[in-house]
């Protein structure tokens, strides 16, 4: 019996064509899309997670001959990612939920739903590629989304499939046209699943309490302390930020750095947000664990190049990293994921 | 692999040959034409919807001129309370729709959309048993309603509403009574000749007609007004060119349906029950709803304490057995029934059910690879709720916070 595979589809072409390929390759594939969040009628239809994306997911099984299913994991999504993206921005910091999503949703919640169905594997649109229980940049730099992936388990990334992880998004595209999907020339989803026009502070509004300190004004100040204005709640900022401060200085002003302690943001020079080194918390190892006078590449947010870093320290589940050169805009919540030779994901953290 | 078992009867059914058989010429060249021309093309298509309405009504003991074609139950329901609550406005009545709280979604939403129109709606509770509270009617006929909607057969748990007591009470009120026999026919005799009500709901699908064709008993055609508006076919009532093909097969699924009634009802009650039996003794806390109730007889809804439905269904598919959470919904609700809510039934409990749903073609094999396949399917899905946690687990360790 061909091993069985639980692919996670969301409607989207990515993870359409990593089921397409999975059946391909001749595994016995079972399609699902997680219901994640829902916000009733009131939201205009989202590019994922709606019952569109369903409907779409369900069809492109439907095409290459799979079940699908729908499951429902909106108390876990909940929990473990909209809380946590509330509380980080209420702490000053800039959260990416898709981190926690994969850390927690996809690749353990759904995972025990793989185990529940006899499933071997697990695989996603993810361009990232798993090989022998390691895991890689995706080979389209464009692309590459290993830098979400680092907090998943270990012990996962030897039972993940990453069928797209080899293909540039062309590639994937053509696939997708050459067996007719129906998701082939679907606009990709570049927001966060469940904020609605890419306006997160609504997303805090509506789950914070509306005196809430992250939602208030407070005082915007210098990095010497001078009081230059008002902000509208620190939580509707985030490091590096130029737009909507108050202009009138001859440097260009971007946000520097945010208290929540005070409620202040801080705004600063350019040379102000450049830094040389970092502490990662909540870190998670997807290689042998790096020790002080190691030496890896760091990569601080999503679209930012990797740059070489030393370990200065490592505690039990923080790190602490110096910096080649200096980096700009190096933002608590974001995160810092390692990399070493060819690509591979040797951990990451949570910048602290 | 072995060919899947389907226990989803409820839902739909396959459209029987006869039925089929029945409607071909209609979606020819023989005969294709519109019922409402008066040429010969016109003429024979007409023949084929008058024939229709006569083995419709003879199925369930109505008159050829009170049946109404629609698009299907929905429709009907729509027409019924929608078309009820606007002739009372008409009337200058009082524009309220008073349904029991385990109607089916389309009266539900029906009597909501009477809200929406200026008008009220009242939900009747119903027992532990799953039948409708009669006192609870008698306090809601006592304001003179537009119209009372009460199912003959609930379409999750069968049980078989007191619909007789209903309609004598509401005829002595002087009140409207619908009642959606979806479920009930071919499973249960029904008769509107026996029952005095005026307005009843049947669908094609369920019976081995088609999709998309379904009809509304109309005993007075002053009880309801037109929902949709058009060139005055179907007496005003139902506008529209008529579905020549369906009603023909609807005509001939009504006919067959009632014939074989009871002799259906019996096989299909022996199999129903060795299911439950043999379900309760594999799986030693399920629960069968209402099983204390009169119910019909391809019905049995089950609960598994500790199992989350949709996760059930979803082995149960893989494992080659189609069945239901209730009425067909796939977007992952996680929503208890409706039904068993008004019931009593515990949210932990309600969350947990299964209908399983029997038809013409349902088999003893298909039992004997049902009670197979769940007692495995209820395992792995407790052991999965062990896992995830029901309804919001804990986070665990690594949180953050």
């Amino acid at each position: 019996m061909s091993p069985r595979v639980l692919v996670a589809m969301s409607g989207g072409v990515d993870s359409s064509v990593a089921a397409a390929r999975l059946v391909e390759q001749g595994y016995d594939v079972v399609g699902a899309t997680m219901k994640l969040f829902c916000y009733g009628d009131d939201v205009p239809d989202r590019p994922c997670c709606s019952l569109d994306s369903i409907n779409d997911a369900r069809d492109v099984a439907h095409t290459i001959g799979i079940p699908h299913y729908v499951l429902n994991l909106e108390d876990r999504f909940n929990l473990h990612v909209i809380q946590n993206f509330v509380s980080e921005y209420s702490r000053g910091r800039t959260p990416i939920p898709c981190v926690r999503c994969n850390s927690f949703t996809k690749f353990r919640d759904l995972l025990a739903h793989a185990d529940a169905l006899g499933c071997d594997y697990i695989a996603t649109g993810h361009y990232a590629v798993a090989r022998d229980g390691g895991l890689y940049r995706g080979l389209d730099p464009n692309k590459d989304q290993s830098y979400f992936l680092w907090g998943i388990d270990r012990q996962v990334v030897a039972r993940m499939l990453t069928p797209v992880g080899e293909l540039s998004k062309s590639e994937t595209r053509d696939y997708a046209r050459r067996l007719g999907l129906t998701t082939a020339e679907k606009e990709e989803s570049v927001e966060i699943c469940f904020v609605p026009n890419d306006d997160y502070a609504s997303v805090l509004e509506r789950h914070l309490p509306a005196d809430a300190p992250a939602l208030t004004p407070g005082p915007l100040v210098t990095t010497t302390g001078e009081v230059i204005g008002e902000h509208r709640g620190f939580a509707r900022y985030t490091i590096g930020q130029r737009k909507g401060l108050p202009g009138g200085s001859a440097a260009a002003r971007y946000v520097v750095a945010i208290r929540p302690e005070n409620r202040e943001v801080v705004v600063g020079s350019a040379e102000d947000l450049a830094g040389l080194g970092l502490r990662l918390d909540e870190v998670n190892w997807l290689a042998p664990s790096l020790e002080p006078g190691d030496r890896c590449e760091v990569q601080i947010r999503y679209r930012a190049r990797a740059v070489s870093a030393t370990v200065l320290e490592r505690h039990d589940d923080s790190l602490t990293l110096a910096l080649a050169n200096p980096v700009r805009a190096i933002t608590p919540g974001q995160s810092g994921v390692l990399y070493g030779p060819g690509g591979r994901v040797l951990g990451g953290g949570v910048i602290g | 692999m072995r060919p899947p078992v389907y226990l989803d009867y409820a839902a739909t059914t396959p459209v029987r040959p006869e039925v089929l058989e029945a409607m071909l010429p209609y979606l020819t060249a023989q005969t294709f034409g519109n019922p409402s021309s008066s040429h010969r093309f016109g003429r024979a298509a007409r023949a084929g919807v008058e024939q229709a309405r006569r083995q419709v009504a003879d199925a369930v003991g109505a008159e050829p001129n009170q049946v109404v074609f629609t698009s299907g139950g929905t429709e009907a329901d729509n027409l019924g309370i929608v078309g009820a609550a606007l002739a009372a406005r008409e009337r200058g009545g009082s524009m309220c729709a008073v349904v029991s709280a385990i109607e089916h979604k389309a009266v539900l939403a029906a009597a909501h959309a009477v809200c929406h129109l200026g008008g009220s709606e009242v939900l009747l509770p119903v027992d532990a048993g799953g039948r409708l509270d009669l006192d609870a009617l008698d306090a809601a006929l006592a304001a003179d309603p537009a119209v009372v909607s009460v199912m003959w057969v609930n379409n999750e748990t069968g049980v078989l509403q007191p619909v007789g007591e209903i309609a004598a009470r509401c005829r002595e009120a002087g009140v409207i009574f619908h009642t959606d026999a979806v479920q009930a026919l071919g499973k249960v005799p029904v008769s509107v000749a026996e029952l005095s009500c005026t307005l009843l709901t049947l669908s094609g699908h369920k019976i081995g007609a088609p999709k998309g064709i379904g009809a509304l008993i109309v005993r007075d055609r002053k009880a309801i007004e037109a929902i949709i508006h058009g060139g005055g076919q179907q007496f005003g009532i139902r506008p529209g060119t008529e579905n020549v093909a369906g009603a023909v097969g609807l005509g001939r699924a009504a006919q067959l349906a009632a014939g074989e009634q009871s002799s259906l009802a019996e096989r299909l009650c022996a199999l129903r029950n060795e299911l439950a039996t043999r379900l309760k003794a594999a799986v030693a806390d399920l629960v069968v709803n209402a099983e204390t109730s009169a119910r019909a007889p391809h019905l049995l809804s089950v609960a598994v304490p500790g199992a989350d439905s949709e996760a059930l269904l979803m082995h149960l598919d893989l494992a080659g057995i189609a069945a239901s959470s209730g009425s067909a919904c796939s977007t992952g609700a996680v929503e208890p029934s409706h039904v068993l809510v008004a019931m009593g039934v515990p949210r932990e409990l309600a969350l947990g059910a299964i209908r399983f749903s029997l038809g013409r073609e349902s088999t003893p094999e298909d039992i004997d690879r049902a009670v197979e396949v769940v007692p495995a399917a209820v395992a792995k899905v407790r052991a999965l709720a062990g896992v995830l946690g029901r309804a919001g687990g804990q986070a665990d360790g690594r949180t953050g916070e």
